[in-house]
């Protein structure tokens, strides 16, 4: 096989399975709470960041300390920002929009003043490559793959199965109704966020080693997380696995077979024209206001 | 006089429920009549299907001899219906003369409103409503029944020949629901046809000449109130069963 | 027909009259005498810069806040017709003499025979009038957005730009199709200014600023913006008043879009180019911000919100600049600051963000005073 078409493969997959993580975190808060949480892209990159300069100033306890770090922090901002800047809007949801939007600006300006505007590298986390069909690739991409699917099943598992998950779920369905029942509808609402910046930091800190660590990178994750889950459907976890697969497969195709500059355009077109033809997605149930 | 309404055999069905099934029925010019149902019989819906806001799952509407069926609300409201809500609506950062200049503004109302001015135009209004010293006021600070009235000036902005009423007593006192039903008998009076639906029974009785009846989104009777008060059918669904409506 | 002219002028001064005795009215006058007055005090290109910039940016606003606050149609993709109408200025100056606008024979061929001289007014209005378009294709799917989804839609509309202005080209397929070539990163640059006077340069670009100001606000309280206003309002009782919601949501798009593209098209001419950075969010972002600080639904808060945004902005960046503040330096960049400004603004606003800026300094000033 040729060596294009297998990266495609590979490449692809592996891309798809980090968006699975971003793009089900976002979906979550949509569908529990309706929220279009503009900071998603942030938590991407707070975690990025709290790895990073880990990695620079505590080098000498492994990167695992990094890990731990990003892990515990961004989730904690995650819930933070529920309580500081969603609760207190709830009644408006573009003022939720305007809030998050800034607050997105401003982890990248602080980020940009507190370290630098570089684009740095970080080391693997497991060295060494294995044979894909004819081509070399990084071990960490079975690393990437299997962590990701992995959490897209314990999630998945998670809000079908547990007592929790199916508060959120309650909520998610009828919130007024899921109150009466005695849910905490405000700590449901916060837990969709800490989980969603959860996954986003286990995106990040998977993702980050194969990539750069760049402070604009926010952008390009809420960006890309909200084309997928427009296109699999807001609301809704499957749809966004399945976005998130398409999306990340549309990109790749673009990249190994048509040209690399347009790839950055398939999140934006395919954003702009499903709200146009077909708002609620593949999967989507809830109508668009 | 000649039929203003036609309804057809219109039913509209949502996933899994049926909220009017194959009603038929007409209305003429100039009539008052009042639409009666318990609770989630589908009196709403069959307004909005009339209005506009909603389009129906199968049949036809006539309105002054032209199909209206599947028509946008707003070339509804130019054609000569307006329609209040259930629950009040308002435009909530604006004060009541420019609420009614709205409806005044539209294609319709503006015809006969550019004549005397936009703003005298709904002044009039106001102060047939009995709203227009608090002309210059927003809706916020509005008690209860002067909304109500604030929804009827609406609905006259627009030089309608026809009004959907819904449920125009709901939450009123005694007082001012003697305030409503005078301004609608006014109206009535105008040669505007009135088509209502009511919850409080005994005042709609009181009013209407003719009442059609529905209950879970089908037709069961017309005729006048004490007839159909004493139907079976609605005395139970009312009532329960064994029951007679004193 | 004079007298009716005469008539409907005679009331202007009145409505004049009355609104200059307000609190208002006044500080508008003076501010208004104090920027005519400027150039006349030698203030130097830097300052005179600083307060081009101001000038644009408050049509930029007022444009945005227009259609956000009055219509409730709130955009982040505006700097769409910021870079519309900035290349669209930029080309028409640098590559086209004049637009033809009737044909004749000569010789057989067909050439313009009556054309319109491009100079930096009519390259404007050009800007303009494309912008224009781009609101009407902008508004459409608009109609079927609402809220965030209207908000991140027009942000994706404002990005695909981006990418395509930095790509650079129009695709490959396109090749050898006239005008596939977009400029790529590095834009359109050498446009001649709108003069070498600086004293008429200021003076266009108070004039434009006033004019513009001045018929938005007319719009505004005129009786298209009781039927705009109604839509922001309650859209479905606007529709039920019988208001053709997606004609007027359109024409509101369109007026925005005009009034953007005045500024972007001013932008070209100011800084003598275009580059593909003038699609970003972030331009889209100012215009929230501006809107934000001088008042939602209030087009002078416009002025005041850009002024305060360039103001500070240069305050802040020279403070940046101050030797021996490095490391803290970084902390006053301006973007980072004006972030927590937005945060706390929509935070902490009363209404969300309708009332102007005045109203609230007055709301915050009683809060302090325990009144």
């Amino acid at each position: 096989m040729s060596d294009a078409l297998v990266s495609f493969i590979i490449y692809g997959f592996a891309q798809g399975s980090i968006y699975s993580l971003l793009a089900m975190g976002f979906s979550l808060v949509y569908g529990v709470g309706g929220i279009l949480n503009q900071a998603h892209g942030a938590f991407y990159v707070i975690a990025t960041y709290i790895f990073y300069t880990s990695y620079l100033y505590l080098a000498q306890f492994g990167l695992a300390i990094g890990i731990i770090l990003a892990l515990i922090i961004t989730p904690l901002v995650g819930g933070l920002i529920y309580f500081a800047l969603i609760k207190p809007l709830k009644e408006s949801h573009v003022g939720i929009v305007i809030v998050t939007f800034a607050f997105a600006f401003f982890v990248e300006q602080f980020v940009k003043i507190a370290v630098d505007s570089i684009y740095h590298n970080m080391p693997l986390l497991i060295p060494g490559t294995f044979d894909f069909f004819g081509l070399s690739v990084d071990n960490h991409y079975l690393l990437i793959i299997g962590i990701a699917v992995l959490l897209v099943v314990l999630v998945t598992l998670f809000i079908n199965k547990s007592k929790l998950g199916k508060s959120i779920r309650a909520v998610a369905q009828d919130s007024e109704a899921a109150s009466l029942m005695g849910i905490n509808v405000d700590r449901i609402l916060a837990y969709t966020l800490v989980i969603s910046a959860f996954l986003a930091s286990v995106a990040a800190i998977l993702y980050v080693p194969e990539d750069f660590v760049r402070p604009a990178v926010g952008w390009t994750v809420l960006l890309d997380s909200f084309a997928i889950v427009i296109l699999g459907g807001l609301g809704s976890l499957p749809g966004s696995v399945l976005g998130a697969f398409l999306i990340s497969y549309a990109r790749s195709f673009t990249n190994y077979f048509i040209d690399p500059t347009f790839s950055a355009l398939i999140p934006i077109v395919v954003i702009v024209v499903v709200l146009i033809v077909r708002p609620r997605g593949i999967f989507g149930k809830k109508e668009i206001d | 006089m000649g039929v203003i309404l036609e309804v057809n055999n219109i039913t509209k069905k949502y996933s899994g429920l049926t909220a009017v099934n194959d009603m038929s029925f007409e209305i003429h010019r100039g009539e008052f009549v009042g639409l009666i149902g318990p609770n989630g019989a589908g009196k709403t819906t069959l307004f909005n299907l009339i209005s506009g806001m909603v389009k129906p799952s199968s049949g036809t509407i006539r309105f002054d001899g032209r199909d209206i069926t599947g028509m946008k609300m707003n070339k509804i409201v130019n054609l000569g219906i307006a329609r209040t809500f259930q629950l009040v609506r308002s435009f909530k950062f604006m004060n009541l003369l420019d609420n009614v200049g709205v409806s005044c503004l539209s294609p319709r109302g503006k015809r006969l409103a550019k004549e005397y001015g936009i703003d005298e135009y709904a002044s009039t209004i106001l102060a047939a409503t009995g709203l227009v010293d608090k002309a210059r006021l927003p809706p916020i600070i509005l008690p209860h029944g002067d909304l109500r009235k604030l929804q009827i000036a609406k609905a006259l902005g627009t030089n309608p020949q026809m009004l959907l009423l819904d449920e125009p007593f709901s939450g009123l006192s005694h007082e001012e629901q003697k305030g409503i039903t005078d301004l609608i008998n006014k109206m009535h009076d105008d040669g505007v046809t009135v088509f209502m639906t009511g919850h409080v029974l005994r005042e709609l009785m009181h009013l209407v000449p003719r009442v059609i009846a529905m209950v879970q989104g089908k037709y069961v009777i017309e005729g006048p109130p004490e007839e159909v008060a004493n139907n079976k059918i609605i005395l139970e669904a009312y009532l329960g069963r064994g029951a007679t409506f004193a | 027909m004079l007298d009716k002219f005469g008539e409907k002028f005679a009331g202007v001064p009145a409505y004049l009259r009355d609104w200059i005795k307000t609190f208002r009215g006044k500080i508008t006058i003076i501010c208004l005498i104090l920027l005519s007055a400027l150039p006349f005090a030698n203030p130097g290109p830097y300052i005179m810069g600083i307060f081009y910039t101001f000038m644009i940016y408050t049509i930029f606003a007022a444009s945005w806040d227009f259609l956000a606050g009055f219509v409730g149609q709130v955009s982040f993709g505006h700097a769409i017709f910021l870079g519309v109408s900035g290349y669209v200025v930029a080309y028409t100056l640098r590559y086209i003499a004049f637009i033809p606008i009737w044909w004749g024979w000569d010789n057989g061929i067909l050439v313009p025979v009556i054309g319109i001289p491009i100079n930096w007014v009519t390259a404007l209005l050009l800007g303009a009038i494309i912008a224009v378009l781009f609101g009407m294709i902008v508004g459409v799917p608009a109609l079927r957005l609402k809220g965030p989804y209207l908000a991140l839609g027009t942000l994706a509309m404002s990005l695909i730009l981006y990418q395509l202005f930095l790509m650079g080209q129009l695709g490959i397929w396109w090749e050898g199709t006239f005008g596939t070539e977009l400029f790529g990163t590095d834009g359109l640059g050498q446009v001649p200014p709108i003069s070498t006077n600086p004293l008429i340069q200021y003076f266009m670009i108070f004039l434009i600023m006033c004019v513009s100001i001045l018929i938005l606000t007319h719009l505004v309280k005129s009786n298209l913006g009781t039927v705009l206003k109604s839509i922001r309002d309650d859209e479905t009782g606007a529709t039920a008043s019988g208001i053709n919601t997606t004609k007027y949501k359109i024409l509101a798009f369109m007026i925005s879009g005009f009034f953007a593209g005045i500024a972007g098209g001013l932008y070209a001419l100011r800084f003598s180019g275009v580059n593909p950075a003038l699609f970003q969010p972030l331009y889209s972002f100012y215009a929230i911000i501006i809107a934000a600080v001088g008042g939602i639904a209030s087009i002078s808060g416009a002025a005041l919100g850009a002024f305060i945004f360039v103001f500070l902005g240069e305050i802040l960046r020279l403070l940046g600049d101050i030797p021996g503040l490095e490391g803290f330096g970084g902390f006053v960049e301006p973007i980072f600051i004006f972030s927590i400004f937005l945060i706390l603004i929509i935070r902490f606003a009363e209404h969300g963000i309708m009332k102007p800026a005045l109203e609230r300094l007055q709301d915050m000033w009683d809060l302090v005073l325990g009144r």
